[in-house]
């Protein structure tokens, strides 16, 4: 019975593969949830950090990392929408097609300290934005740009055709369709795009640690420094002073990224029962 | 491309104005002094914010110098290169560099040729220094910390840290690695020293204020703040807030430093 | 009465439609505005390369190009910016990161995609996403409070090194590989399933002998991805790797990388060192889009198989 005890034990393997990977994101989630848990109290959310060990709460690297996203967010959005409908309603195949999209990927690709040497070269320095929120959504916004322009494309090609047709039989313009029709249409899939982008920015520590700086501020205007969650924990571990700050702080970071994880999820599950 | 237009117009819209705020980057090792004397600054100087950051004693220096802050924080002197730039040194504290082990590591005192010989991977295990056979496990600094700078001063004189050792960015890191690995040996300032670790004695004097204050600690610094001649008056003012008994007695010594007006209260 | 004609969504011939002057000239500029979004990538990536290019072109005059790439020595004291030790490093922990890494992702891919219940799989996709999400410097917190002791146990030093890394780095690849696998695993028709399976052989035998060879160029092109991200890496690589511009010398000795020495570096660099600096982030830079080229190469080479 050869072949039957190598499949029960290959399959055996490849159920501890599945497990592994849930029981590491648990103990991931577990451990910081745990040490952290003890700090989330109003005060850590809304105080900013005082006094030698850094006591007291998080606010301004909340509001910095919230402000940054979405200013990024804000940037990137009507780029990279306009750039999918180009990419999926005009777009003939061809060589320029391949370069935008070969471009796309390599966006993608591009290691985050890369993004963020290259933001501090060309915000901080070149255009004299100094470390600020503007220059983080900058750079921020480099990162999002295939992102978000692969998610809208994607959404905008599962339209159904037929939808389009009704439209153009109608005598509707290509503008008017897509505009009235197609994107509507394809709006839950985009916004589910949104979110998961906005979740990764939340994540990024290399990019705006060059271009939004370090400085413990509450960012009022764009030009202003601010400290974002992720950075607030890097410095934290590597100062090692205030572990229980730093614990508190991933806890939260989690929490932020898990809400925008389990809010795309819920959106495209409710567009595909509606869709059906 | 319209945003950039934007950005454009945001960046001159900010050009005028009064200055309010005093920006202050550089050492690591002077945060607890610059961001808790600056926000007591802020919350009794309404209107005015000084920003603090820090990236290491040569960015601030560099920062200075460059204008992009008004006050550059160093644990270290200025290089020679330095010495050209026409800053103003503004001496905030005394800070002693203790030598830490592992608490359980028998070895109390080490001749400054010994720690200079460990660090530079000559000597590689406690035995040949009075310890356990056990190898030593050298912790280093980032060579953007002042801390390193004044060890590597001090300490190594010309001689080159060993290559293989790790290098750690900060000062709690140092502390807690020592803590936790008993052959470790590394260097943070005695301010940040707990019980987790244990100062080791150099050349027969142990770390404290006293010795520092006294000369005879010889792994000792001076934390400065560094500007230029077209300080605003903000600025100016910050600056003496940090040198008054307000800061110095208080924040100063929680923060483990010594403060400068201790040394001139001996007359020394 | 000729039909619109629709290929896909593209452009649409219609040899009835009738536009008013002033329809067309809009609908002529918005798709120029639109072409003019699309570009912006490749302006985008064209200016990452001029300004990091511009920034580190000085490395080609000081220390000079081969002196660059092939110096076995990095210290900025010494003026010495030699990139041999880093390149090892890189090699060294995405090495161990592929190696504990992808055996764990395709498995996991596997497992979901051809084992797993509806149930099961409604907790494990869930879970591979979500640790997509986890943030770099909350893994290498991670690695710095819990991995390091054990590592330092392990390997009788004090954990920072190689196999710290790379066990954080196979964390964070297994989301990448993992999704790519299950979604080249979910490309191969059900037909060729159903023929195995019809031939009497077990589950094991169909993944090994029929659905990884069918699906090998969507594998190859999830490890290669995979293996971009592990090179890329900088926050947790910096936080348990000991950051020692050194050859390997050992599991359990400390090692930089390519990205951590940036970081490390990027906060009092000057000068030369500056410019080194982004002389590295410009390799990084290429090493990334080759891997991306390369990807596209092999997905071209499948589909004119296909």
């Amino acid at each position: 019975m050869g072949k039957r005890w190598t499949n029960r034990i290959a399959l055996g393997v490849l159920w501890m593969c599945g497990l592994t990977t849930v029981v590491v994101l648990g103990a991931v989630i577990v451990y910081v949830f745990i040490r952290g848990i003890g700090q989330i109290t109003p005060e850590f959310i809304f105080t900013a950090p005082h006094g030698v060990n850094a006591e007291g709460g998080i606010g301004p690297t909340i509001v910095a990392t919230i402000y940054v996203t979405g200013l990024a967010m804000l940037i990137v959005t009507p780029i990279a929408v306009l750039a999918a409908v180009y990419l999926a309603e005009y777009a003939v195949q061809g060589r320029l097609v391949n370069t935008i999209r070969f471009a796309a990927d390599t966006l993608a690709s591009v290691p985050s300290i890369v993004m963020g040497l290259f933001g501090f070269a060309l915000f901080y320095e070149v255009m004299g934005l100094g470390f600020s929120v503007l220059s983080g959504a900058l750079a921020l916004s480099f990162l999002m740009l295939p992102i978000v322009m692969r998610a809208t494309e994607e959404a905008i090609r599962a339209v159904p055709r037929f939808i389009r047709w009704g439209s153009y039989g109608l005598g509707a313009s290509k503008w008017q369709t897509v505009s009235k029709i197609v994107l509507p249409s394809a709006m839950p899939r985009i916004l589910t795009g949104l979110i998961l982008a906005m979740g990764r920015a939340v994540g990024e520590t290399a990019v705006v640690i060059f271009t939004m700086g370090q400085a413990i501020y509450t960012p009022i205007s764009p030009l202003d420094p601010g400290r974002s969650m992720t950075v607030h924990l890097y410095t934290l571990a590597m100062e090692g002073i205030n572990m229980d700050a730093a614990y508190g702080t991933a806890l939260l970071l989690m929490v932020m990224i898990l809400i925008f994880n389990v809010s795309a999820r819920w959106l495209a599950a409710r567009n595909r029962r509606l869709k059906g | 491309m319209a945003t950039l237009v934007l950005a454009l117009t945001l960046t001159g819209c900010s050009a005028g104005g009064e200055r309010r705020e005093v920006i202050v980057t550089g050492s690591t090792t002077l945060l607890p002094i610059s961001e808790v004397s600056g926000e007591m600054y802020t919350e009794s100087h309404d209107g005015i914010s000084i920003l603090v950051s820090g990236m290491g004693s040569s960015a601030g220096i560099e920062s200075v110098t460059k204008g992009s802050s008004d006050i550059g924080t160093s644990s270290r002197e200025l290089k020679d290169a330095e010495l050209e730039l026409g800053l103003e040194d503004t001496p905030v504290a005394y800070d002693a560099i203790a030598v830490i082990v592992h608490p359980d590591n028998p070895v109390r005192e080490l001749s400054t040729f010994e720690v200079r010989s460990i660090f530079a991977g000559v000597i590689t295990n406690w035995s040949e220094v009075g310890g356990p056979d056990l190898p030593i496990g050298l912790v280093n600094r980032d060579e953007a910390s002042g801390t390193r700078e004044a060890f590597s001063k001090i300490i190594m004189d010309d001689a080159r840290f060993d290559r293989g050792a790790v290098v750690l960015p900060g000062t709690g890191q140092v502390r807690s690695v020592i803590a936790d690995v008993e052959g470790a040996i590394g260097y943070i300032s005695l301010g940040f020293v707990t019980d987790d670790v244990k100062a080791v004695a150099i050349d027969g004097v142990e770390p404290s204020e006293a010795t520092v204050v006294s000369g005879d600690y010889p792994v000792q610094r001076v934390l400065h703040f560094f500007t230029k001649d077209d300080l605003s008056d903000i600025a100016r003012d910050y600056i003496e807030y940090v040198l008054s008994p307000d800061v110095q007695d208080t924040i100063v010594r929680d923060a483990g430093f010594i403060p400068i007006t201790a040394k001139e209260a001996i007359g020394g | 009465m000729a039909e619109p004609q629709q290929t896909g969504s593209g452009p649409v011939k219609s040899g009835l439609k009738m536009m008013s002057r002033a329809t067309y000239m809009r609908e002529a500029l918005l798709k120029n505005l639109f072409l003019l979004c699309a570009i912006v990538a490749v302006a985008a990536v064209a200016l990452i390369f001029v300004f990091t290019t511009a920034r580190g072109w000085e490395v080609v005059k000081d220390p000079g190009l081969v002196a660059f790439l092939t110096g076995a020595e990095w210290s900025s004291t010494l003026g010495r910016f030699g990139i041999l030790p880093l390149v090892v490093g890189t090699l060294a922990i995405t090495l161990g990161s592929l190696v504990l890494g992808a055996p764990l992702a395709i498995g996991t891919a596997v497992f979901l995609s051809e084992i797993a219940s509806p149930r099961m799989r409604s907790i494990v996709r869930p879970a591979v996403e979500m640790l997509a999400g986890v943030p770099s410097v909350v893994y290498g917190f991670f690695g710095l409070v819990i991995l390091r002791p054990i590592a330092a146990e392990l390997t009788g030093g004090m954990g920072f090194g190689t196999l710290t890394a790379s066990v954080i780095l196979a964390v964070m690849i297994v989301p990448t590989i993992a999704t790519l696998t299950e979604d080249a695993l979910g490309s191969v028709p059900p037909g060729i399933r159903e023929a195995s399976y019809a031939m009497g052989a077990t589950t094991w035998q169909t993944i090994y002998k029929v659905l990884l060879p069918a699906a090998k160029i969507g594998i190859i092109d999830a490890t290669i991805l995979g293996m971009g991200r592990a090179i890329g890496e900088t926050m947790a690589v910096v936080m348990v790797a000991g950051n020692a511009p050194q050859f390997f010398k050992g599991l359990g000795a400390p090692i930089a990388t390519l990205t951590s020495q940036i970081v490390i570096d990027m906060s009092y660099a000057t000068g030369t060192h500056k410019t080194a600096l982004f002389g590295l982030a410009i390799i990084l830079f290429l090493i990334s889009m080759g891997l991306v080229a390369l990807v596209r190469a092999l997905s071209r080479l499948n589909e004119k198989k296909a």
